[in-house]
C-alpha cells in the first residue's frame, strides 16, 4: 500500500473517532497505534512509551504549566480594574475615546497572559459595564472586546505558541518574540478601525466627561505599574536572553502571586483554585501533545508526511496559493476544533510541507496563531464569543456579527505578514540570531 | 467504594499540583543558585520529571472535570438516545485503548526496573523511579474511564458532562485557552 493510501485510511479513522466524541488525545494515539500495527513492521508499544515520556519529561515543556498558572492567578486579581482606571484618562482625546481601553487593555493584559478567552473575559468584566453606563455603542464595544481578547495568544507569553513551538520543534522564545511586531500591528489595526468608525459615526461616541489634570493622570497611571513590572519581568528577560522561557515563566508566577497578594486578592481559596485550574488545563494540553507526538512517530514510520510534502511540491503551487489553501483549511478546522488541537493535529503533516515550500517555521507559527485567533472569533466554536455571550446574555450570532469588522482586520493582518514576512521574522532573527534553534 | 474512588482521583490531582509548584520552586532555586554561584546538579532533569508527573497524574481528575477536549459540535445536537450511544462508543474505545496503553507503559517501566537501567542525564538514578508517575497516572485514568462507563451504562449523566455544563452556566472561562 502506498503511503498516501495509508494516509487516507488513517484520516478516515481519525474522523470517525473524533465525530464519535472520542477525546482528542485518545483519538490521536489510537490512530497512531492502528497505523503502526497495520502499516508498518514496528511494535507500537515501545513507540508509545517513548513519545509519551519524551513529550512529558521535558524541561522546555515545563514552561507551559507555569505560564498557565500565571494566567490563572492574574485572572483572579483586580488587575483589570486597575488597568481600566489607569488607561482611561489617557484615551479621552482619540476618536472613539474609551473604546480604545478595550483594545489597549487587552493588548497589555495579553502581554502577561497566554490565553485568549481569559484576556477577553478579564478586560470585558470591567470595561463592558463601564462603557455601557457611559452610553457607548454596545455592538462595537462587544466586537472590539472579542477581537482584542485574541491578542492574548499573539502577544507573548502565549500558551498556543508554546504548544506550536513544542510540536514543531522550534525555539519557544523565538516564536514569542516573533509575535511582538504582528501583535502591535494588529493592535494598531483594531484601534485604527475604531478611529475610522468613530469619525464616520460621531453621534455614537459619548462626550468626554472626565477631565483630569496632568498630575491626576500620572497618579492614575501608577495603577498600571504592577502590570508593566510583570511585563518587564517576564517578556523583557526573555527578549534580552537573560532567561529561558521556563525560567521567565517561573518569575511570572512569582510576580503574579506578588500582585495578587499586594492587591489583597490572594486568599487560600483563590490560590488553590488557580493551582488546580492550572493543573487541569496543563494536563489537558500536555496529554494532547503526548498523543500527537505518538501520531508523529507513526507518521515518520509510514512516510506519509514526506509523500504528501513531495506531492504538494510536485504540484509546485505558488507560495501564496499554498498559504491561501492552508488558511482555508485552518478556518474550516477551527469550526470543529479548539486552537490547541488544531495545531497539534496538523503539525506532523503540515510542517514538512511548509518547510519544503521554503517557509520559515517561526513565521509559520505566527501565521497559525493568527488563524487560531480568527477561530476564537467565529462561530460555532469561538470561545471569545461564548465569553461575551455569557457576560451580556446576547445571542452568539449578535456577538459574531459585531466582531465581523475586526475579523476583516485580522485577515488583513494575515495578508500583511504573508506579503511582508519580515514583520514576524526580523525581530527574533535580530535578537536571538538566525541559526540558533 | 465511591468515597475511595473520589479520593483516589483527588489525591493524584493534588500530587500533580504539588509537582507544578515544585517545578516553579526548582526553577527559582536554580536561578537564585546561579546568582550565588551554586549549581544544582541535574535540576533540568528533575524539572522534566516533575513536568511529566504534572501532566499524567492529573489525568483522571481532569477527565472527570470535563476538561479533556473532544469535538462536541455534533454531539451536542444529538437526541438523548443518540447521545447515549455516542458516549458508550467514545468511552468503550477510550477504555480499550487506555487498557492497552497501561499495559504497554507498565511493561516498559517493568523492564527498566528488571534490567536496572539508570537515567542518562547529570543525575543518575534508576530510570523507573521518575517513570512511575506515567504508570500511576494512566492507571488512575483507566479507573476513571471505567467508572464513567458504568455510570453511562446505568443511564446516568456522566460526571464530565455535568462538570462541563456547570462551568458553562457559571460563565467560568478561566480554563480555556
Amino acid at each position: 500500500m502506498s503511503p498516501l493510501e495509508a494516509g487516507i485510511i488513517l484520516f478516515c479513522l481519525l474522523l470517525v473517532l473524533l465525530v464519535g466524541g472520542v477525546w482528542i488525545a485518545i483519538s490521536l494515539a489510537a490512530v497512531a497505534w492502528f497505523g503502526l500495527q497495520f502499516f508498518t513492521n514496528s511494535d507500537p508499544a515501545p513507540s508509545l512509551f517513548q513519545s509519551f515520556w519524551r513529550t512529558g519529561a521535558s524541561e522546555t515543556l515545563a514552561a507551559l504549566p507555569l505560564f498557565v498558572w500565571m494566567g490563572e492567578i492574574l485572572y483572579r486579581t483586580k488587575l483589570s480594574e486597575e488597568m481600566f482606571e489607569g488607561l482611561a484618562p489617557w484615551l479621552g482625546w482619540l476618536p472613539g475615546r474609551l473604546m480604545h481601553v478595550n483594545i489597549l487593555g487587552c493588548a497589555i493584559f495579553g502581554t502577561v497572559s497566554g490565553s485568549s478567552a481569559a484576556t477577553c473575559a478579564t478586560i470585558a468584566k470591567v470595561a463592558l459595564p463601564e462603557l455601557k453606563r457611559r452610553g457607548y455603542d454596545e455592538k462595537t464595544c462587544l466586537g472590539s472586546l472579542a477581537a482584542a481578547g485574541t491578542l492574548g495568544i499573539l502577544l507573548p507569553p502565549s500558551i498556543i505558541m508554546v504548544v506550536y513551538a513544542v510540536a514543531a520543534e522550534v525555539s519557544i522564545i523565538k516564536v514569542f518574540i516573533a509575535g511582538l511586531i504582528p501583535g502591535l500591528v494588529l493592535t494598531a489595526l483594531f484601534s485604527g478601525y475604531i478611529i475610522a468608525w468613530a469619525l464616520l459615526n460621531p453621534a455614537k461616541t459619548p462626550r468626554d466627561e472626565m477631565k483630569y489634570s496632568f498630575v491626576e493622570k500620572l497618579k492614575k497611571t501608577k495603577l498600571l505599574m504592577p502590570c508593566m513590572a510583570l511585563i518587564a519581568l517576564v517578556v523583557v528577560v526573555m527578549v534580552k536572553g537573560w532567561a529561558t522561557a521556563t525560567e521567565a515563566a517561573a518569575y511570572g508566577v512569582l510576580g503574579a502571586l506578588a500582585i495578587a497578594w499586594w492587591s489583597g486578592g490572594l486568599s487560600r481559596d483563590s490560590f488553590r483554585h488557580s493551582l488546580m485550574g492550572a493543573t487541569r488545563l496543563s494536563c489537558m494540553i500536555m496529554f494532547i501533545l503526548a498523543g500527537a507526538s505518538f501520531l508523529s512517530a507513526c507518521m515518520a514510520f509510514t512516510g506519509i508526511p514526506r509523500a504528501l510534502a513531495e506531492w504538494v511540491a510536485a504540484l509546485a503551487p505558488h507560495k501564496y496559493t499554498l498559504i491561501a489553501i492552508l488558511a482555508g483549511i485552518y478556518i474550516l478546522l477551527g469550526a470543529a476544533l479548539d486552537g490547541v488541537s488544531m495545531i497539534v493535529l496538523t503539525t506532523s503533516i503540515v510542517i514538512p510541507m511548509v518547510e519544503k515550500a521554503g517557509f520559515d517555521l517561526v513565521w509559520f507559527g505566527i501565521f497559525i496563531v493568527l488563524l487560531v485567533e480568527i477561530a476564537e472569533l467565529t462561530p460555532p466554536l469561538g470561545f471569545n464569543i461564548f465569553v461575551l455571550q455569557t457576560m451580556t446574555g446576547r445571542d452568539s450570532s449578535y456577538v459574531a456579527l459585531a466582531s465581523l469588522p475586526f475579523f476583516f482586520m485580522m485577515v488583513l493582518a494575515i495578508a500583511l505578514i504573508t506579503v511582508f514576512p519580515e514583520l514576524a521574522t526580523w525581530l527574533p532573527d535580530a535578537l536571538v540570531g538566525v541559526t540558533k534553534k | 467504594m465511591r468515597r475511595f474512588l473520589d479520593r483516589l482521583y483527588a489525591a493524584a490531582a493534588v500530587l500533580a499540583a504539588a509537582c507544578l509548584v515544585a517545578i516553579c520552586v526548582m526553577m527559582l532555586a536554580q536561578a537564585v543558585g546561579r546568582g550565588a554561584g551554586i549549581l544544582i546538579r541535574g535540576a533540568d532533569d528533575i524539572i522534566g520529571w516533575l513536568c511529566a508527573a504534572t501532566a499524567f497524574l492529573a489525568l483522571g481528575h481532569t477527565f472527570r472535570h470535563g476538561e479533556l477536549v473532544r469535538v462536541g459540535l455534533w454531539l451536542d445536537r444529538l437526541g438523548p438516545r443518540g447521545r447515549w450511544r455516542c458516549e458508550l462508543f467514545a468511552l468503550g474505545i477510550t477504555l480499550c485503548f487506555t487498557a492497552w496503553m497501561l499495559w504497554a507503559i507498565a511493561l516498559f517501566v517493568y523492564e527498566n526496573w528488571r534490567d536496572k537501567y539508570v537515567t542518562q542525564g547529570l543525575l543518575v538514578i534508576p530510570e523507573w523511579i521518575p517513570q512511575v508517575s506515567l504508570v500511576v497516572g494512566v492507571a488512575v485514568f483507566l479507573v476513571a474511564v471505567l467508572d464513567e462507563l458504568l455510570l453511562v451504562l446505568k443511564k446516568e449523566k456522566p460526571t464530565y458532562r455535568r462538570a462541563e455544563e456547570d462551568r458553562r452556566a457559571a460563565g467560568d472561562f478561566s480554563e480555556t485557552v
